[in-house]
């Protein structure tokens, strides 16, 4: 009882900043660094969440909502994986299966998050109906009634944001308890590795995309002074 | 002159521009809904679903570079609610700026500023600091508070001399500034996160450097049409098969 009421409160986090994604404000609430966290804390592990964040944050960062382009649904993922992760109970008291947990509960939940796309594209053309009318009410010259129409596009942004949580949620709830048994330990084994394998990831499409050799060159030897000095070679 | 009340509920309207947004035309009922208080204010009866029908034609803008599109929109509509002579006409304005202003927007918000931001967090991520996302919201949102605020100031009290002083700050240039800061906040961050992996795994510091071949490689497989979903789950799997 308790994860399914965990569930529900990650659903409220996921409600809040997916409409912080699109809709309102854009304070970037909705980006993994911040989304994640906020769920953690929200269901009782801060870091958990944190972690969470720090690994799916670069990922889709060179990915811009330019226009009617619509990149993958991080902000989704983050929130559901988190969910995942501790109703799955990589929390505080898992110890040292902890990241590997996390690790899973995100590869499940990242190939999920795409139907996030498809929630988005659904508001947006949901949306395109309430231009019309607000078209209608100024044809009947009723000019307040067309603009009260704007705001039920919130209500579309909200819908697609809660269908992609549980198209997360439900699937990842389903497939992890059956598939943590025979994965947990290869990725235990693989977990440092993987915990570099997103930010990595993230960082080469970013700086790929630049196209820029001075960008790169200046990330190669960032990379190379703070190694050496770090490790003192 | 528009009383401070309706300017103030212009701005607690502007960040709500996209809460409609659609194919069909955008922004253009954000952009009404946000101006209606001013129109109503301007305008009455016929003249009023006249304006009110001019603002719902396609609108398409950097949600942040709104600020000063709007604010030099009510100056506009203002002037031709004089009937002022010579004065810039609003439709012509809105199409002429937003594009413009929109790649200014997309490159310095999108292709500067946050990743900037991102890789700032991380790095104090990295460090152990808990308060890594504020320093994120923190860092990311003044800017942003800034051109809201001030854009629709601005573009309010200088009318149309508002695109000159938006121009000054040359952005595009700014956002390259921040992309390279950002490359090297990200070399510092991925040498910090290679290093304590090496150190995870009980392997040589001195494979350390190798990882750096990855980063072209992962960059040109996404360059080929490679997606990062594809991308995370191959390298997952390949490390799974032959580490886990």
């Amino acid at each position: 009882m308790v994860w399914s009421l965990d569930y529900l409160y990650a659903g409220l986090v996921s409600l809040l900043v997916g409409l912080d994604r699109t809709a309102v404000l854009q304070l970037l609430i909705s980006r993994p660094i911040v989304a994640a966290p906020l769920t953690g804390w929200v269901l009782g592990d801060f870091y958990l969440g944190l972690q969470a964040g720090t690994l799916l944050e670069l990922l889709w960062l060179g990915r811009l909502p330019v226009g009617a382009a619509i990149p993958p649904d991080d902000t989704q993922i983050a929130v559901g994986g988190t969910a995942l992760a501790l109703a799955m109970g990589a929390g505080a008291e898992a110890e040292a299966d902890g990241l590997p947990m996390l690790l899973l509960c995100l590869l499940v939940a990242l190939p999920l998050g795409k139907c996030g796309q498809i929630f988005d594209r659904l508001a947006r053309q949901g949306n395109g109906r309430l231009l019309i009318r607000a078209e209608q009410e100024l044809a009947r010259r009723r000019p307040a009634a067309a603009t009260r129409w704007h705001l039920l596009g919130l209500g579309f942004f909200a819908l697609a944001s809660l269908g992609t949580y549980l198209g997360i949620i439900l699937p990842g709830s389903l497939l992890l308890p059956w598939l943590a048994p025979y994965l947990l330990a290869k990725v235990g084994d693989a977990a440092p590795w993987l915990a570099l394998a997103f930010p990595l990831v993230g960082t080469a499409v970013f700086l790929g995309a630049l196209r820029n050799r001075r960008i790169l060159v200046l990330y190669l030897l960032a990379f190379l002074v703070v190694y050496f000095l770090r490790e003192g070679l | 002159m528009l009383p401070l009340g309706i300017r103030l509920r212009i701005l607690l309207r502007l960040p709500l521009l996209q809460a409609s947004w659609n194919y069909e035309r955008m922004q253009s009922l954000g952009v009404l809904y946000i101006l209606y208080p001013a129109l109503r204010f301007i305008y009455r009866d016929g003249d009023l679903v006249l304006a009110c029908q001019r603002h719902l034609q396609y609108f398409n803008t950097h949600p942040f570079m709104a600020g000063p599109i709007l604010g030099t929109t009510l100056a506009l509509e203002e002037e031709r609610s004089l009937h002022t002579e010579g004065t810039l006409d609003v439709d012509e304005f809105k199409a002429m700026i937003m594009a413009p202003f929109a790649a200014m927007g997309d490159a310095f918000f999108w292709g500067g500023l946050r990743p900037l931001s991102a890789a700032l967090a991380l790095l104090v991520a990295a460090a152990g600091c808990w308060w890594a996302p504020l320093a994120f919201l923190l860092f990311f949102n003044l800017p942003h508070g800034w051109a809201l605020i001030a854009g629709l100031c601005g573009g309010y009290r200088h009318g149309s001399g508002m695109i000159a002083r938006v121009q000054r700050y040359r952005l595009p240039d700014l956002a390259v500034r921040c992309k390279e800061v950002t490359a090297l906040l990200l070399g510092a961050l991925s040498a910090v996160l290679v290093a304590d992996a090496l150190r995870a795994a009980e392997a040589a510091p001195a494979w350390g450097p190798c990882a750096l071949l990855l980063v072209p490689l992962l960059g040109g497989l996404a360059r080929l049409g490679v997606s990062n979903l594809i991308l995370i789950l191959l390298m997952a799997a390949t490390l799974l098969v032959f580490l886990g």
